[in-house]
């Protein structure tokens, strides 16, 4: 897996009037929680020191010999650079100019440029971005970007650009790092490269509406693999030896949605699905003093019809759940993109969680922990006066904190924000 | 451990009682032209003031009580409610030896603006907010110059209102900042005690507005003012534009450096109009003392930042060294501004552990 840590930037033209809206979506989408995913910047209006109709401030590292202004060093060790391309920016020869030395541009960071199509202009664009696959959004109006959109159009713009924008991210976050090199420096999008697959939990007892719709979804409009039960398990092999392979171990599922039907929490293999994946795996030491525990996120679709009684199960612990409805369209879209969003961010988690300094009473995690999840970590369940865990994000709040401390009294919690605010 | 200490050791009683400052404020343009925008403006809102609000301590903010992307009332007031929630629940889990209190939101709400507030809102967030109302008496304007409340809808076209609204306005306005800086007693009628109000130990500032502002000069302006003459430590945030980047500028310029005009009166009359409709009137009806008009402030303000120059730490109290308080004062990236005013606020005592 990747330890790359991306910071992006939003690139529109000032004249794009949707540009705002979609860079705030954006923005929102990666940073769910008041912060917790990669740091996202906006490059649109000129820099206080450009000149009128110059350019917006250099990204970190970018060289532009007229500026007044240096860029400063890069702050990550990967640039994702989302070009919002319409007709306002491919017109302008200061901005073409720009976005066209950006891709090609190898500084001191890896970068890698992603265009998004925001009418058919955008596939006019300097030759240096011909070559790349543009971000295609579903809905974009033919009147173009001159005219604010309708908040309707900026919602469907924005949900189709959001899940295309996830799925690549993710292409590039798990992206092992010992992976060969592309075409140019830098990561790349081109890699033969496993697809990123989402094993689906349910009772077949209850039926398997949601979760079919949800497998069907994946296979005819994502680029990821689903592993669902029913006919992902090869005749003759080991029913149990399969399962065990995609919810646990090194080669388990990138993320685990469970279909909570009413006779979920009753069915052994379903309580067991979910019980192994959200066992934590430590991370291979590599010389490193410090423990290093992953844990792939997990969702919960809830599916219980109105009125129905169902035992709790501890094993879901703190895991985010969507209620199932009929009424909501294209729901799986919703399902998928926000477990793949979580993908990416226990990527990110794991990467940031790197930087942490090491030393040998040190846990990190990759994400936020609740007890549950720790008590599979021996260290922590056995841990006596000073070892301190690292988490991602900001903080737990005071609630949360108590809770940990109360199972476990010795140990001392720190937010990635804590080490490096 | 002892488990009444459990969630204490995140925590510092250092900060509760004092009162923060927070002089913030969105402008679309100059933000978005160094790569940021509200979303990014609003994390560095919850970044710095919970940690504060944990550890006991208040904050102050000036903006309205709208829901408008140019204040942030509503977010900070839904901080401190979120905050207050769950030292609640806290102290109904059996915690309660540990919770401190959470701070609160004083808001200050100067003649007429508050006007607009009404019960029904005051009452909605009154366990996490105190609105300060400072009126026309309270900011020394003769009875014969006031204006009745009655008289005066704040909602209805300007050109209709009383003549002289604009010069009680500007006049609350200066006397909130003051008040706000110097701490005041609220008395209740028929109540025997007096609600005393904290003066502002820290103040915060990033952006700014420097045209279409209320009053004698923009606000930030006579905050600083304020917060430099009282030597009371001073974040300044320049690197995001705005009045906060002026004054920024002209404080690190090597002393003896004329002001930009921006500082002078000169500029401001000539393009803030409002500004000569305020000096005309002035001249009908004198200034009640510690009223600062756009002439004397801004010369008060030259003042301080010449004295300020060459000693930016000591004058600023940031609790940082020179080359830090340069960089706060610099720096357009918002997570090294926010780490920087943490180091200063530890370094002065306010122990940031629960961040």
């Amino acid at each position: 897996m990747s330890s790359l840590i991306p910071e992006l930037y939003v690139l529109w033209h000032p004249r794009c009037e949707p540009g705002d809206a979609l860079a705030t979506r954006i923005h929102g989408w990666l940073r769910p929680g008041n912060g917790l995913g990669p740091q996202v910047f906006y490059r649109s209006l000129p820099a206080p020191e450009a000149p009128p109709g110059g350019l917006p401030p250099p990204l970190p590292g970018e060289s532009r010999p007229l500026s007044a202004v240096q860029a400063p060093p890069p702050g990550s060790n990967l640039q994702v650079v989302i070009l919002l391309i319409d007709a306002f920016m491919i017109a302008a020869p200061t901005w073409r100019h720009w976005i066209g030395q950006l891709a090609r541009e190898q500084g001191a960071a890896a970068r890698v440029c992603l265009p998004v199509a925001l009418d058919t202009t955008a596939y006019n664009g300097p030759v240096a971005l011909h070559a790349l696959n543009f971000l295609r959004p579903a809905g974009v109006p033919a009147s173009g970007t001159a005219q604010p959109w309708a908040d309707e159009v900026v919602e469907t713009v924005s949900r189709s650009l959001l899940k295309q924008l996830t799925e690549t991210l993710c292409d590039l976050l798990l992206r092992p790092d010992d992976a060969p090199p592309g075409a140019g420096p830098g990561p790349t999008l081109d890699l033969a490269r496993p697809k990123v697959k989402i094993f689906l939990s349910h009772a077949k007892k209850d039926g398997t509406v949601p979760a079919r719709r949800i497998r069907d979804y994946i296979y005819s409009q994502t680029q990821l693999a689903a592993f669902y039960d029913e006919n992902d398990i090869p005749y003759g092999s080991s029913f149990s030896r399969v399962l065990e392979g995609n919810v646990s171990g090194p080669t388990q599922s990138a993320a685990l949605i469970a279909v909570r039907s009413a006779e979920y929490a009753r069915r052994p293999w379903c309580r067991r699905e979910f019980s192994l994946f959200r066992r934590p795996l430590p991370m291979p030491a590599a010389g490193r003093m410090a423990e290093h525990w992953l844990l792939n996120p997990t969702l919960v679709v809830d599916a219980l019809a109105g009125g129905v009684h169902t035992p709790g199960i501890p094993e879901l612990g703190n895991t985010a759940a969507i209620r199932w409805s009929e009424d909501i369209p294209a729901q799986e879209e919703q399902i998928v993109t926000t477990v793949l969003r979580d993908v990416l961010l226990a990527a990110f988690h794991r990467a940031v969680g790197q930087t942490v300094p090491d030393a040998p009473n040190h846990v990190v995690l990759n994400w936020l922990p609740d007890p549950t999840s720790l008590l599979h970590i021996p260290r922590i369940r056995q841990a006596g006066a000073g070892l301190h865990v690292y988490y991602p994000g900001r903080g737990l709040t005071g609630l949360e904190l108590d809770t940990l401390t109360d199972y476990f009294p010795e140990v001392e919690f720190f937010s990635f924000d804590r080490m490096n605010p | 451990m002892n488990p009444l200490i459990k969630a204490a050791r995140y925590r510092s009683r250092d900060s509760a009682h004092r009162l923060i400052a927070l002089s913030l404020s969105y402008e679309r343009a100059p933000l978005l032209a160094r790569g940021f925008g509200l979303e990014h403006l609003r994390e560095l809102l919850v970044l710095l003031a919970r940690p504060l609000l944990r550890q006991g301590a208040s904050l102050a903010y000036g903006g309205r009580l709208q829901e408008r992307n140019d204040n942030f009332t509503f977010d900070l007031l839904r901080l401190v409610s979120a905050e207050q929630d769950e030292a609640a629940e806290r102290e109904k889990s059996g915690d309660a030896d540990d919770v401190l209190p959470i701070g609160r939101l004083f808001n200050y709400s100067a003649w007429p603006h508050y006007l607009r507030i009404t019960p029904a809102l005051e009452a909605r967030w009154i366990n996490s907010c105190r609105i300060i109302r400072i009126d026309q008496a309270m900011a020394g304007i003769a009875p014969d110059q006031c204006i009745p409340d009655g008289d005066f809808d704040p909602d209805r076209d300007v050109a209709h209102a009383p003549r002289r609204v604009p010069l009680n306005s500007a006049i609350c306005l200066s006397a909130m900042r003051r008040m706000a800086m110097d701490g005041l007693a609220l008395t209740s009628p028929d109540v025997a005690r007096t609600e005393s109000v904290p003066p502002v130990s820290v103040r915060i500032v990033l952006g700014g507005r420097m045209s279409g502002f209320s009053g004698f000069l923009p606000g930030i302006f006579e905050e600083v003012l304020l917060t430099l003459e009282r030597g009371i430590p001073l974040y300044l945030l320049g690197g995001f534009g705005g009045a906060a980047e002026v004054v920024a500028r002209a404080l690190l310029a090597p002393p003896g450096t004329p002001l930009p005009e921006t500082l002078h009166a000169g500029w401001q009359f000539k393009n803030a109009p409002a500004l000569e409709a305020l000096r005309r009137m002035q001249g009908m009806q004198p200034l009640p003392y510690g009223a600062l008009d756009t002439e004397t402030g801004l010369a008060r303000l030259g003042t301080a930042i010449e004295n300020a120059r060459g000693r930016l730490p000591q004058a600023l109290a940031t609790g940082l060294d020179d080359i830090e308080t340069r960089e706060l004062m610099e720096t357009r990236d918002m997570r090294l501004a926010a780490a920087l005013v943490h180091k200063g606020l530890e370094k002065k005592g306010f122990v940031m552990l629960a961040a």
